[in-house]
């Protein structure tokens, strides 16, 4: 049984299991899952559209399930990508609709703003941890809903739109808006929704490891995730290393927030994210919290979230199927996780 | 000046009647928690509870049938969960948020299964919607529900304090080794107190879906179970702190009702938070010493 669970629980096993479990999800909405999957992968990677919003969706995924793994890392629970991406695009898109000068540097500020928006988030459960030894987890999670709260009271009065019906902020200058992807092979992406941000996500997937494989705070991070007694007593800072983990982890996730605010969205909304920051805890388990796995992961559940909606069109499975999957794919790979160290923490 | 009165009233009933849900859902995570699981998965069994519930009552045409049906799923969801966390050993928190998703993804995959129609369910018949004599407010199933939910309060603060059961359940969260020594299952305890953990959230969540209003919507739990997790944490872990908690976020929400429209410099959004903002301060160990069950997460 635990041979066969531990080899579900690798990244590539944990992908035939989706498509298990898509596939008895499909026959229970009796629908041929032949069918089923052929409208999945035609929705998600049957051609330059439908592969733009895969990546699309794999950029939302991939910032929040980065973040979450660099928490996990360090043995921390954070839990809270869903606020932290929110108040990334709130900062990014509040300012980015007011400021201008060149596009290079306007990004460049937004993406940064995002990271300030999010690091605070998660610095504020850092903070509650390292001085009050409050849970992160309990911590991460209220923080999502006084996010949702402050940024839907902002959004729907000081800083509404004047010409937006709906509850939003104005729209982001066009100068502020993230470039398209750059054309590759004659292939252009200008029609898409698919911005540099993928890039952008892929770079800073390969930044966090080589924090994690070649840096000393790399070291000490997993150090005080792996074996945090032993980390305590070598002398690393735990409360501080704690604040720094979480304040690190909750930018990752901001940055995510700003760059669907100036990629995607062009203005922020409280509906900037429906749940990927949930989501974001499976992928960043099913890439074993390594950052290239991750990568790979986030892919995965793309295809699932692009392909969803042409297969709920037009072969009749609900795209919350998704959701179902995604939620079995996390409690089948906890089975495994329990072998990862954590501290433990009064809850 | 009547029209004050009758305000206060108004308040206050919706107070009792908000409170309920989160009540059912407290307790649950007061006895889960105890044991040594962190049910982080309440919100998912509240969901399953009033899903079930509705789905139930619409086969049969029977509320009660229904109540039954939404404190089953609840109890099979804290089956499910208590199986991973104990025999598994996985780790609780991660286990929770996967059933979350399986229930709310489940829910709204089921919406549009059984009933064919996305964001919301027909209407079913409601449990008790006859009016209480003297008390316009709440009707007869909501004043069953509030009893109920004193009666539980009373039962667990009796189980956990006052019964053999009780007092090995409470070891179990400080120390499951102890147990061992004295000859019993530690795991199998935790087991069945987050069924009944998920059992009394179902019925939360039944409440929501089968009483209080006559339908199942998506997102109606609404956070919820969350601000039940809090309550556990903002009562100290003991049933009548949990109870009295829920009904400090109970308040708030029917304060919004009862405001909406009357003050407009108070943003409804701000009340929203006021909950999560209390126990954050709560968990901070700013409202007094918090200390949860020692062995509280911990697989063993």
């Amino acid at each position: 049984m635990r041979v066969v669970l531990r080899l579900l629980a690798g990244p590539a096993g944990a992908l035939l299991l989706a498509f298990v479990l898509a596939a008895l999800a499909m026959l229970i909405a009796g629908v041929n899952p032949v069918d089923g999957f052929y409208w999945l992968l035609r929705g998600s990677l049957g051609g330059r559209r439908p592969i733009a919003e895969t990546l699309v969706q794999t950029t939302a995924l991939l910032f929040p399930a980065l973040g979450v793994s660099l928490a996990f890392r360090a043995g921390l629970f954070n839990i809270g990508a869903e606020g932290q991406l929110l108040m990334g695009g709130l900062l990014a898109g509040a300012v980015g609709a007011h400021f201008a000068g060149p596009q290079w540097m306007t990004v460049f500020v937004l993406l940064l703003l995002g990271m300030v928006g999010g690091g605070i988030w998660g610095g504020i459960a850092g903070w509650l941890r390292a001085r009050f030894n409050a849970s992160e987890i309990i911590s991460t999670l209220m923080l999502n809903f006084v996010a949702l709260s402050l940024t839907g009271y902002l959004v729907a009065g000081p800083l509404k739109s004047p010409l937006a019906s709906g509850a939003e902020t104005a729209p982001l200058l066009p100068n502020n808006w993230l470039p398209a992807f750059p054309t590759i092979f004659g292939i252009s992406f200008g029609d898409t929704r698919l911005t540099i941000s993928i890039l952008i996500a892929i770079a800073t997937a390969l930044v966090i490891r080589f924090v994690f494989t070649r840096t000393v705070f790399g070291y000490e991070l997993r150090a005080a995730g792996e074996a945090p007694e032993a980390a305590r007593r070598s002398g690393i800072n735990m409360p501080r290393m704690t604040l720094i983990a979480l304040t690190l982890s909750g930018a990752v996730a901001g940055l995510g927030g700003a760059a669907i605010v100036t990629g995607v969205l062009h203005r922020f909304n409280t509906s900037l994210s429906p749940g990927y920051g949930y989501t974001a805890i499976a992928v960043a388990l099913v890439g074993d919290l390594n950052p290239l796995w991750v990568c790979v992961a986030a892919f995965g559940f793309g295809i699932l979230e692009a392909g969803g909606l042409m297969m709920q069109a037009n072969a009749g499975v609900p795209k919350d199927a998704i959701r179902v999957i995604e939620g079995l794919i996390i409690l089948v790979l906890a089975a495994r996780r329990y072998f990862a160290s954590r501290a433990t923490a009064p809850i | 000046m009547s029209s004050g009165i009758s305000l206060a009233l108004t308040l206050l009933f919706l107070t009792l009647i908000k409170s309920v849900p989160i009540v059912y859902a407290a307790l649950g995570g007061v006895i889960s928690e105890r044991s040594g699981v962190v049910n982080i998965g309440l919100e998912g069994m509240m969901t399953a509870g009033a899903f079930s519930a509705v789905v139930f009552t619409n086969m049969t045409g029977s509320p009660i049938i229904g109540l039954l049906a939404g404190i089953f799923f609840g109890a099979f969801l804290g089956f499910i969960l208590g199986f991973a966390a104990t025999f598994f050993k996985v780790d609780q928190i991660v286990a929770g948020v996967g059933i979350n998703l399986v229930a709310l993804g489940g829910a709204a995959y089921g919406l549009v299964l059984i009933f064919n129609q996305p964001g919301a369910s027909p209407q079913v018949n409601q449990l008790g919607s006859g009016g209480v004599p003297f008390l316009p407010q709440v009707t007869t199933g909501e004043a069953a529900f509030i009893v109920l939910a004193v009666l539980c309060a009373f039962g667990l603060n009796w189980f956990i304090y006052r019964t053999p059961w009780g007092l090995r359940i409470q070891a179990c969260g400080e120390n499951p080794r102890a147990v061992t020594d004295a000859g019993l299952d530690p795991l199998r305890l935790r087991l069945y107190s987050v069924i009944v953990s998920g059992a009394l959230a179902g019925l939360g969540g039944a409440f929501l879906s089968i009483c209080e209003v006559n339908l199942y919507s998506d997102g109606m739990t609404a956070g919820r179970g969350f601000i039940a997790l809090a309550a556990v944490i903002f009562g100290r872990w003991t049933p009548w702190g949990a109870t009295g908690a829920a009904v400090f976020f109970g308040f708030f929400e029917a304060l919004q009702y009862v405001l909406q429209g009357r003050i407009s410099w108070l943003p409804s959004d701000a009340m929203q938070a006021l909950p999560y903002l209390a126990a954050l301060f709560a968990i901070a160990g700013l409202v007094g010493r918090v200390r949860a069950p020692a062995a509280d997460g911990v697989p063993y």
